[in-house]
């Protein structure tokens, strides 16, 4: 009864962080620029990397630890999980921040949202390419 | 629920291919850092998920360092 609760809620994280980590990938593969990218994946993968995480903290103490009862080597792993999740929730944020400070400062210009008489102008002006791909000159 | 692990880890190397594919062909050299960033953030996920499927503990550090190893790398190739 024990085991298959904590099997169940195991599972249940691990899906709901997955399903944010795919919406990070697709978000990162369909949007139209790179602000708009890095706002997908800054927070869908520290959220989905975060529960999944815990979800096999909950796996490795419930499970391993009080049901089989091998309870020194769970806490030893998870105490080491503990601190990859302390580790990524500073330095995912804080990475995210330094490529976004990067971008701007080498001046990057965020995507407007243009009528299509304008993206064709722009197209045919060859600037398309310095506004929304952000090759460095 | 080795099975459900190694399903787990099978799909989050699929979305990584798909990460993959912004990194070859995005436009642009913050693309292609936030695409390594990406893929890093999947591997760690995936060292983990290695370690509960193996039942090796030794993953983790593994997993540890190369937390550390992504976000030196994207702190100094932003610097540079």
């Amino acid at each position: 009864m024990f085991d298959s609760i904590i099997i169940i809620i195991v599972v249940l994280l691990l899906l709901i962080g997955l399903f944010f980590m795919l919406a990070g990938t697709i978000g990162f593969v369909r949007f139209p620029d790179f602000y708009s990218r890095m706002h997908a994946t800054g927070k869908c993968d520290t959220l989905g990397e975060g529960l999944m995480l815990f979800a096999l903290i909950i796996y490795e103490t419930g499970y391993e630890g009080l049901f089989k009862g091998d309870l020194e080597h769970a806490s030893f792993v998870s105490i080491k999980i503990i601190l990859l999740i302390l580790f990524i929730l500073l330095a995912n944020p804080t990475s995210t921040h330094a490529i976004a400070k990067a971008a701007h400062d080498v001046g990057l210009q965020p995507w407007k949202k243009t009528d299509e008489t304008q993206w064709i102008y722009d197209q045919d002006l060859g600037t398309d390419e310095v506004m929304n791909g952000g090759e460095i000159k | 629920m080795q099975d459900i692990f190694l399903s787990v880890a099978i799909i989050i190397v699929i979305a990584s291919f798909v990460s993959l594919y912004r990194g070859i062909e995005g436009p642009g050299i913050f693309n292609r850092i936030i695409a390594v960033n990406v893929i890093g953030t999947k591997t760690i996920v995936l060292l983990v998920l290695i370690g509960f499927i193996y039942e090796r503990p030794d993953f983790f550090d593994i997993a540890l360092v190369y937390a550390i190893l992504n976000f030196i790398m994207t702190i100094a190739a932003t610097r540079y």
